[in-house]
């Protein structure tokens, strides 16, 4: 088993998976794409993930069945909830269900990392955030 | 962790319960003391601040006015709500925090009866004459809310939650309030902070630039900002140049949008001369 934080991110628009997994990596994340919530749950079934990063509104399945589903059979994983279609009411329902956070679409990569830092110090396993921002700014 | 608005028919309990509230809680009170601050860093009086807070305004010719001062106090409110643990009282904030889902929104309302007989009492006046009083008052503050923020800040569904003083102690009332603030729908999360840096910066913005556009509609969206005025054909170019230049240089502002709202009273106004 690694050290590294596992993180699953699920979400139906391919680019989301592309571009997120690499920027995730370079925190030290080792990150399962899936676009098919079924397919995404299939897997959960089995392994626990630190962090499980899902979209909300999907064909399906929708995020907040996602979210039921892992605090149920994973309580200690953190659910992070990402949408574009962000509104008060969604916002506070998944936080009421259970999630560690929630984030509107379009959101930068540094934004995602700086959750997934947070969900991360929260489980005590801390990523050296700024670590990732000094190599940014040196090029 | 999460604010607290608190909107009141009756200023001096709505005042009490937010203050007691922060006590409980050990948050901070954000209440009218603000007004001396924005009064001293705009150079306008407290009394005309509070006066725009209370009163609906008489003429037209006010409205602009009005409608800067009210801008300066949302600015100075929103950048404090930018804090964690705040209970906010009497600054109007109900009506411009409304989508933020971290913000808990509480009318404190009593019944117009006991209201009128507790006025009747406070100032000598005969239980029918209260009455009238409180009747007007609430449609002055119907009126306040419809002309600055083209809501009735007496619809319910504005709140979370709505507080009955005549069925409730007000103890009980800070009791509830407290603890329904720790549910977690309440809690902080990156869409609400996030939606909250956006409406300061906006209101930021708006308050450098309501005095020479005081038409101006004002959005913001992770530093960049759009910017609705009113302006004639002929003045466009120059009023862009100038927002720009003005917005530009306000701190978390990365990139400005100005888009022009034909002036057509101006308009019209110019062809007839």
């Amino acid at each position: 088993m690694s050290d590294n934080l596992q993180v699953l991110l699920l979400d139906d628009e391919p680019i989301v998976g592309r571009r997120l997994k690499p920027a995730l990596a370079k925190i030290g994340c080792e990150v399962d794409v899936f676009e098919d919530p079924e397919l995404a749950l299939a897997k959960m079934a089995q392994k626990e993930y630190d962090v499980v990063v899902t979209d909300i509104r999907m064909d399906q399945i929708d995020g907040m069945q996602v979210l039921e589903f892992v605090r149920e059979r994973w309580p200690r994983s953190k659910v992070i909830m990402i949408t574009g279609y962000a509104m008060m009411s969604l916002a506070r329902e998944a936080m009421e269900k259970g999630a560690f956070d929630f984030i509107a679409k379009p959101f930068k990569p540094d934004d995602l990392r700086r959750v997934i830092a947070k969900a991360a110090h929260a489980l005590g396993s801390d990523i050296d955030f700024e670590a990732v921002e000094v190599e940014k700014a040196n090029g | 962790m999460p604010l607290i608005i608190v909107s009141a028919d009756d200023f001096k309990q709505g005042d009490e319960i937010s203050q007691k509230v922060a006590g409980t809680l050990g948050y901070r009170y954000l209440g009218r003391d603000l007004l001396h601050y924005v009064a001293t860093e705009n150079q306008v009086s407290e009394e005309e601040l509070a006066r725009a807070l209370d009163e609906a305004p008489g003429l037209l010719t006010r409205r602009a006015r009005r409608q800067r001062l009210l801008g300066l106090i949302e600015a100075a409110c929103l950048n404090v709500l930018l804090d964690d643990n705040v209970v906010c009282f009497g600054l109007a904030a109900h009506m411009y925090v409304r989508a933020v889902s971290h913000a808990l929104k509480v009318r404190i309302i009593n019944e117009p009866e006991q209201r009128a007989e507790e006025l009747a009492k406070a100032e000598g006046l005969s239980v029918d004459k209260a009455r009238k009083q409180v009747l007007r008052q609430t449609k002055e503050e119907r009126r306040w809310s419809e002309e600055a923020y083209n809501l009735d800040q007496t619809d319910a569904s504005l709140y979370d939650m709505v507080i009955s003083l005549g069925t409730l102690e007000l103890d009980k009332a800070v009791e509830i309030i407290s603890d329904t603030v720790g549910y977690r729908k309440f809690q902080p999360m990156t869409y609400s902070r996030k939606l909250m840096q956006d409406k300061a910066l906006a209101a930021n913005v708006r308050r450098e630039l309501m005095g020479q556009f005081p038409e101006i509609r004002v959005e913001a969206n992770d530093g960049t900002v759009v910017v609705f005025i009113q302006s004639l054909k002929k003045d466009q170019r120059k009023k862009q140049e100038l927002v720009r230049q003005i917005a530009g240089g306000l701190p978390g502002v990365r990139h400005v949008e100005v888009h022009i709202i034909r002036d057509l009273v101006g308009q019209a106004a110019q062809s007839s001369r």
